[in-house]
């Protein structure tokens, strides 16, 4: 190669030459591959069963067969059909070719490419076996019921597999039909045009089919895959607001605990230095903890949380229950609340979790159930307190909702966290029901609380 | 020395009983009452007309922002708010200000923290903390001067030179002194300039004036 530096007619010329010379070898090169891409793509037994259809169900899969029957006894018929009149046929060894090719039809159910390789090699056999016997009027290389059989072998190819390995079964069994014509003793009527059309269609016809499917397909996973990551986000937002109530909650103790180590030596008489130093550390702690704090707040808000308007107010404990079901019974919904068991203040999380869960439950019961009536039920318990939000049949369908769903994730979340349980489900009079169980960490001595004898927890 | 009364709301009571001892403590103060929310907030100044409020951002019912809109929108009240936060200085605490208080303290300041803030704002001649609230009022006017404030221009006009470039300084941080320094004037004559600016605009303090100022884009936020 002469290459000048600096020419640009000469780096132009250069390159052409370099493309025509790439050309021939890149042909050279597709025709060396063809055997390498036939042999991967045809030689397989793999199995690749024709899938259950959604409206049909296996009626089709019963139609193949029956159409296999009917279509070797067409075949077998034209095969009996004597060469010369008042002679007869002997069908013997015709009738093991025969059924074969109808049973490719059938493995191709399962494994087209197998079947169709079992049925070429019966239509080249049986076309050479014939080929003195056979009447002049019968079509040659394969008679009709061939033709049936085979172009049924390869649609349920084109069914399967890739278009590209369908054209190369189509092409080989076309070649296949050529060589044995070429190779036939004495003159017949021409079957090969047949052949072209019946089996190009069954092709085209099988490829289609096939992309429609793999389209929908593709479709419906995308779809899923949309919408396993809406649900991630969505539980990811859900914990990252429960995260942004419980820091708050402990930020607010935090900032408690600094005030009152400030307090304390005003209310002693006389403080000695070591309480003092003792109560200065304390504050001094509580007060990087809470700067500590503000930063993760800082990190966990979001837009939304600003714009809920939250923060104006404290974070909710059980002690507003009574607040959030009258606001709630405003809305027209008939509420009854009922407390078993000893009122008692929990740990901050648990009211919360619980205040949260209760209020996310009868916010579902006015999206999902319209005109159904709610329970509230809270069970205070030794080791912690259940929660149980019950409602009644909808008495008209509920609108459809696009939040739906994204409460019992947050509820659910609440309850884990605290190491409790979530569950709902519908009950069996037509509603709804949603029932947490949340330990409390501290079980209170059993001195404190009366025991009930439904209480067993 | 007259005492300073402090009326203190906040709905967790340790906060509240711990600031009382606290304001006790100090010889010109006294808290003259504790309240549990917004709405028993209002009712007690009417009846103990305190000097300062020391108000929780953050209660049930009637909130606190709302409570101080509430009081100091009242024609007749001089009382003074303190908002108090648990958090970092953000919208909420600009809002307060907004609202009418005349400044901000976190919960967990140091007892001697408190006290200076209380004194501040009671005696009204400085801005308290002023380079965080220059800070703050810079960063959230951004925020709310979408809103149209063709009324507060207008009257922003009623200014002599001499009041904008006094009201420019207030919106910076500077005490009546260092005003009086920067303008080689008397600090009486200074006093005199806030109070007619005060009086023209109609605002209640000094916080109002600095809110006010960079609301009508007078001062712009610096880069900090």
């Amino acid at each position: 190669m002469s290459r000048v530096k600096g020419m640009t007619g000469g780096r132009i010329a250069d390159r052409l030459a370099g493309g025509l010379r790439t050309l021939p070898r890149t042909l050279g090169e597709a025709l060396r591959a063809v055997p390498g891409i036939l042999r991967e793509d045809l030689w397989t037994v793999a199995r690749d069963p024709l899938p259950r259809m959604r409206w049909l169900g296996r009626l089709p899969h019963g139609h193949v067969v029956l159409f296999a029957v009917l279509m070797a006894w067409l075949s077998m018929a034209q095969f009996q059909e004597p060469a010369r009149p008042g002679t007869s046929q002997d069908p013997v060894p015709l009738i093991g070719l025969v059924v074969l090719e109808a049973l490719a039809v059938q493995l191709a159910l399962t494994r087209p490419i197998p079947a169709w390789w079992l049925s070429t090699a019966m239509l080249l056999v049986t076309a050479l076996g014939v080929d003195d016997r056979v009447p002049a009027y019968v079509l040659y290389p394969w008679n009709y019921g061939q033709l049936a059989l085979h172009t049924a072998v390869l649609l349920l190819l084109a069914l399967r597999v890739r278009p590209r390995i369908a054209a190369e079964a189509l092409l080989l069994t076309l070649l296949v039909g050529v060589v044995t014509a070429a190779l036939a003793t004495r003159p017949h009527t021409d079957g090969l045009d047949e052949a072209v059309v019946s089996f190009t269609t069954a092709v085209v016809v099988g490829a289609a089919l096939r992309g429609r499917r793999v389209a929908r397909t593709r479709l419906v996973e995308q779809e899923e895959l949309t919408a396993e990551e809406r649900a991630r986000r969505t539980l990811l937002e859900e914990r990252n607001r429960i995260a942004r109530e419980l820091h708050d909650v402990v930020a607010h103790h935090m900032s408690v605990i600094s005030i009152q180590a400030q307090v304390a030596p005003h209310l002693a008489e006389n403080p000695s230095d070591e309480l003092r130093e003792n109560l200065a550390g304390i504050r001094q702690n509580a007060v990087e903890a809470l700067a500590e704090l503000r930063r993760v707040l800082g990190v966990l808000r979001s837009e939304d949380a600003l714009a809920d308007g939250a923060r104006h107010a404290p974070q909710p404990t059980l002690d507003r229950l009574d607040e959030l079901v009258g606001t709630v019974r405003g809305t027209g919904i008939t509420i009854l609340t009922d407390v078993t068991g000893e009122r008692r203040a929990l740990p901050p999380g648990v009211e919360l979790s619980a205040f949260r869960i209760v209020q996310e439950a009868l916010s579902n019961v006015m999206r999902h159930a319209p005109g159904a009536e709610a329970r509230v039920e809270l069970g205070y318990r030794r080791h912690g307190l259940t929660v149980r939000v019950v409602n009644t049949t909808p008495d008209r369908p509920a609108p459809p909702s696009p939040g739906a769903g994204h409460g019992l994730l947050g509820m659910r979340e609440r309850a884990a966290m605290l190491g409790g349980e979530l569950t709902t489900g519908p009950t069996p009079d037509g509603g709804y029901e949603v029932i947490a169980v949340l330990p409390t960490d501290h079980p209170v001595p059993s001195a404190a609380v009366p025991e009930t004898a439904e209480d067993p927890v | 020395m007259t005492t300073i009364r402090v009326l203190i709301a906040d709905d967790q009571m340790m906060v509240r009983q711990g600031f009382t001892v606290l304001l006790n403590a100090e010889p010109d103060m006294e808290v003259v009452g504790q309240a549990v929310d917004g709405a028993d907030a209002i009712a007690q100044v009417a009846e103990l007309a305190p000097d300062v409020v020391l108000m929780d951002i953050r209660m049930p019912g009637v909130g606190g922002i709302e409570a101080t809109r509430r009081l100091t929108e009242a024609a007749d009240t001089t009382v003074k708010i303190l908002v108090l936060t648990t958090f970092d200085l953000d919208e909420y605490v600009y809002e307060a200000l907004r609202a009418g208080a005349s400044g901000f303290l976190l919960k967990d300041a140091s007892a001697d923290e408190l006290a200076h803030a209380v004194r501040v704002v009671a005696a009204g001649d400085a801005l308290l903390a002023p380079n965080i609230t220059k800070r703050l009022i810079g960063e959230f006017s951004r925020v709310t001067a979408a809103a149209p404030r063709g009324p507060l221009r207008a009257r922003a006009g009623d200014l002599t030179e001499r009041e904008t470039e006094v009201l420019t300084l207030i919106a910076q941080g500077l005490s009546n002194a260092e005003i009086a320094a920067r303008l080689v004037v008397a600090e009486q004559t200074v006093k005199t300039h806030v109070s007619r600016i005060l009086f023209k605009l109609g605002l209640r303090d000094r916080t109002q004036a600095a809110v006010f100022a960079y609301e009508t884009g007078l001062v712009r936020p610096s880069a900090f």
